[in-house]
């Protein structure tokens, strides 16, 4: 009887802390997010960003190549002419306003491709969760740069872990 | 593939082997067809019949190929400026064999002739279409992103089939100005411009203002207006979308949107009477753009400005949205059921009248004539707005606008076509340009006709009826002496009058619209007109000149036993007799020459109902506002002043509580005279074809029974 126990139920428990312990030794392979996060493969593509030149002027004309090339047709560019006063981009045209709904987005990246001017770009921020609907449109403001390089910064952050 | 001689036709499937046999009437739109003798052609190995001179471009089409083109316009004269159309040419000798030209020709420019061989897909053909694009290129900016032409543009789609994949030019490009506008329509950027002349041509050819014309040289030249003046045209839209590239492009499009951005629906216009066919492209439920639709019988391809431009009021931040009802000295935001409420309290008893605008769907129409004879027990109902109105002499308009095309005179008669009725002018031009018609230009003040009339003859204003009355002596042959009045009064010589007379026979028309109304004596003028025809054999046309105009009295809604006219209910109101009047889509102050009545009027009438798209200056003086849909917001047919039914799909959504006329009237019908409402303008549209016998079995574009078809020459 004692031996049946032994056999069925002390010693499973016994191999299974066995194999815990084996583990022990080798590297963990989880991470405690949201305290630290992994590092993303370079092209990883997620969040959208809106870049500028040097300068400070955007990169985008508003042109909607972008609009035509996204599948899920989740783009909507209005354009608009640059005035000597009111100057947004280098040359005769520019966004007036730009949105994606990040719902219907599925980070394909052919936005990116399309764009003439490199002007929209996928970054490695994921963390796109929110709760309301309408707060998933990515407005203009939302994807522009703040200031030149912004979107780039993820390529020169010191990762959490690894 | 051009190797073979003995091509065995067997091999191909039957449709293209037979094709040539089907297709040898000549196309009307072709140019340069001479005559229509056949002779025998061979095109990439395959034999065919066309008529002799019909242009190599044209042909291939018959074997469903094409060969690309930029400065070839169906429409106008060939004029071999692009060099893109290159094809291969040979002549078959008589042992069988075919003799090749050394060089290639332009497609655009080569006649059809015996035993010529054509090669379209050779080794050769392709290297110099190459070259071609390749210079074409050279000066020509990397624009596409910002240019608004760019997705539906020639240049693009030629370089993509044809073209070479990159440049070898490493030099400077040609450097010139961007955005210089050439009007307040339309926007030339030089960098862009291929010097293909079709903007120049149109403006020779096809609407004949000659604005447009090259300065300089080379790759200098520039099309330009003289001393760079405005571009002053009522037709410059059109050269927008002849242009095989960015180069002019909409002042008015800029940068709303790209094509592949954009929703497309065919449309009519509803601006004048014409009702050409267009694509109406709207853009998140907004209208963006109007362009030209091809309908060889009304427009043929081309809108004129006030159409093409005139379309802003659709997306105005003062559409009226909202039904109100006056409370007291407030207005306030209501219901419909409460509106109708009031109204039917108002209007029932019979001392009420409506006022109709021009953009009416005759559903809408047909509906009202209903509402107001069967439920308000009433039939004044008026949508003429001139200050005459007799009520004969409405339905005349034997000639279509495409049968205008080959009449040997034309006498136009006290009306500026190209602003009444542009595309009639465009016809009355081409008649002239193509065929030779001789046309007669009689009008108090100069205009546009007078560039290419035969005769132009200026009166004195408001003496329209003299001047009728002088061509009907004319044609009498009157002496000298009996000339006297109408000479002194309309300050025309016997000499004149009789010049104008000579040229009249049977093969004339005479056109005028109705805004003769607004002259003095308008009924001696209608009287006197048809009078002339009847002596001469010709035809007389009194076109519509508003909207629907043609619908209204089509459906038989104005005039009639009893029925008071647009000033006898303007009158009515001011003294009582009239005691609701219903404002439908039109705005008295502007459309009624008498300002003062009509002020009376409204301020007298004790309730008013004003009922549209557009909240107007008009609020302070209503009872209640409805809010109706625009024409592209709700399906409709309409009727143009040739009498041509045409059915529209309305393709937006109207603002706010805004519903189609119909609707309101059918609502109001239901509520007043009871029996089954109606649903849709379909259902209407086969109410009115029981009711109305010329519109019984009139299909989409076809010309009503009474209207032209029997020919109801006067
Ligand atoms: S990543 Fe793809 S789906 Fe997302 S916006 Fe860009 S093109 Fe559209
Ligand atoms: S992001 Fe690029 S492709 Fe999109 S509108 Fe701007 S410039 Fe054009
Ligand atoms: S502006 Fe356009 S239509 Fe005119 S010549 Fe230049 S390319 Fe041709
Ligand atoms: S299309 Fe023939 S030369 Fe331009």
């Amino acid at each position: 009887m004692s031996l049946d126990l032994m056999r069925d139920v002390a010693k499973p428990i016994l191999a299974g802390f066995g194999i815990t312990a084996q583990r022990l030794k080798k590297k963990k392979v989880t991470i405690s997010y949201p305290d630290e996060r992994r590092e993303q493969y370079q092209r990883t593509r997620w969040r959208h960003y809106l870049v500028r030149y040097e300068s400070g002027l955007e990169k985008c004309i508003g042109c909607s190549l972008c609009a035509g090339a996204c599948p899920a047709r989740c783009i909507y560019v209005e354009a608009d002419e640059n005035t000597d006063q009111e100057r947004y981009s280098p040359g005769e045209r520019y966004a007036k306003r730009y949105e994606i709904n990040m719902l219907r987005c599925i980070f394909c990246g052919y936005c990116q491709e399309a764009c003439p001017t490199g002007a929209i770009v996928l970054r490695q921020n994921f963390e796109l969760a929110n709760y309301e609907r309408k707060d998933f449109i990515y407005t203009k403001e939302m994807l522009l740069e703040k200031v030149p390089g912004e979107a780039d910064e993820c390529y020169n952050r010191v990762p959490t872990i690894r | 593939m051009h190797g073979h001689k003995t091509f065995d036709s067997s091999a191909l499937p039957r449709a293209l082997t037979e094709r040539p046999r089907i297709l040898v009437q000549p196309l009307e739109s072709m140019a340069a067809v001479a005559e229509t003798r056949l002779v025998t052609i061979t095109i990439n190995d395959v034999e065919l019949q066309v008529p002799k001179g019909e242009l190599i471009v044209e042909s291939v089409k018959r074997l469903g190929l094409e060969i690309p083109i930029f400065c070839y316009h169906a429409r106008m004269k060939p004029v071999g400026m692009c060099r893109m159309c290159l094809v291969e040419v040979g002549f078959k000798q008589p042992d069988g064999s075919v003799r090749k030209m050394p060089k290639p020709q332009a497609g655009c420019t080569l006649p059809a002739d015996n035993n010529m061989v054509i090669y379209t897909d050779t080794e050769m053909v392709h290297r110099d279409r190459k070259g071609v694009l390749e210079f074409l290129l050279v000066n020509h900016p990397l624009d596409c992103p910002i240019c608004d032409r760019g997705g539906e543009c020639p240049l693009q789609n030629n370089t993509i089939f044809y073209g070479p994949s990159t440049t070898r030019f490493t030099e400077l490009k040609r450097h010139l100005p961007k955005a210089y506008p050439l009007s307040q329509y339309v926007t030339l950027d030089l960098e862009r411009c291929i010097q293909c002349g079709r903007c120049v041509r149109f403006t020779e050819e096809i609407s004949g203002d000659a604005q447009l014309a090259f300065r300089f040289r080379g790759s200098n030249m520039q099309p330009s207006t003289f001393q760079l003046l405005d571009f002053d045209s009522k037709f410059s839209g059109n050269v927008i979308e002849i242009c095989p590239v960015g180069a002019l492009t909409s002042a008015k499009y800029r940068f709303r949107a790209r094509p592949w951005d954009l929703e497309t629906s065919p449309f009519n216009c509803l601006e004048c009477s014409n009702h050409c066919s267009v694509w109406f492209d709207h853009r998140a439920g907004k209208f963006v753009r109007m362009n030209g639709r091809t309908n060889e019988a009304v427009n043929e391809e081309w809108t004129c400005d006030k159409g093409k431009f005139g379309q802003d009021w659709i997306n105005d931040s003062n559409r009226s949205v909202k039904v109100m009802v006056r409370k007291g000295d407030a207005f306030a935001e209501s219901t419909w059921s409460e509106a109708y409420d009031q109204i039917i309290a108002a209007f029932s008893g019979g001392h009420c009248a409506a006022l109709i605008g021009g953009k009416q769907s005759n559903e809408s129409l047909f509906l009202l004539g209903k509402l107001f004879r069967d439920g308000f027990k009433s039939n004044h109902l008026d949508s003429r707005w001139t200050r005459h109105l007799t009520d004969d002499a409405l339905k005349l308009a034997p000639d279509t606008i495409a049968s205008l095309e080959h009449k040997k005179t034309i006498l136009i008669l006290g009306t500026s076509l190209a602003d009444e009725l542009p595309m009639v002018f465009l016809r009355a031009r081409k008649a002239w340009f193509k065929n030779g018609t001789q046309v007669l230009n009689v009008t108090a003040k100069a205009n546009e006709a007078d560039a290419f009339a035969t005769q132009s003859l200026r009166y004195d204003e408001d003496h329209e009826a003299d001047v009728v009355a002088g061509i009907r002596l004319a044609l009498e042959g009157a002496a000298d002496d009996a000339f006297a009045l109408v000479a002194r009064r309309a300050q025309v010589s016997a000499a004149d009058f009789r010049a104008i007379a000579k040229e009249l026979g049977p093969d004339t028309a005479i056109i005028t619209s109705r805004s003769i109304f607004n002259v003095g004596d308008a009924g001696d003028v209608l009287d006197g007109l048809q009078a002339i025809a009847r002596k001469t054999g010709c035809t007389f046309n009194c076109y519509a000149v508003n909207g629907n105009d043609a619908g209204a009295e089509a459906l038989g809604l104005i005039g009639g036993q009893g029925s008071l006219n647009t000033r006898e209910i303007l009158e009515a109101c001011v003294n009582y007799r009239v005691k609701a009047l219903w404002l439908f889509d039109c705005n008295p102050f502007d459309l009624y020459p008498d300002h003062h009545l009509v002020n009376d009027a409204l301020e007298s009438v004790a309730f008013l109902v004003v009922q549209g798209s557009n909240s107007s200056s008009l609020t302070p003086y209503a009872s209640v506002v409805l809010p109706s849909a625009a024409p592209a917001e709700q399906d409709g047919s309409y009727v143009n002043m040739e009498g041509r039914l045409q059915r529209g799909k309305g393709m937006l959504q109207a603002p706010g509580d805004a519903k189609p006329s119909w609707r309101i009237f059918s609502e109001l019908l239901l509520r007043t005279a009871g029996g089954t409402p109606y649903f849709n303008p379909s259902e209407i549209l086969q109410a009115i074809g029981q009711e109305v016998p010329s519109f019984a079995g009139v299909g989409d574009g076809e010309l009503l029974k009474s209207a032209v078809a029997g020919g109801v020459t006067a």
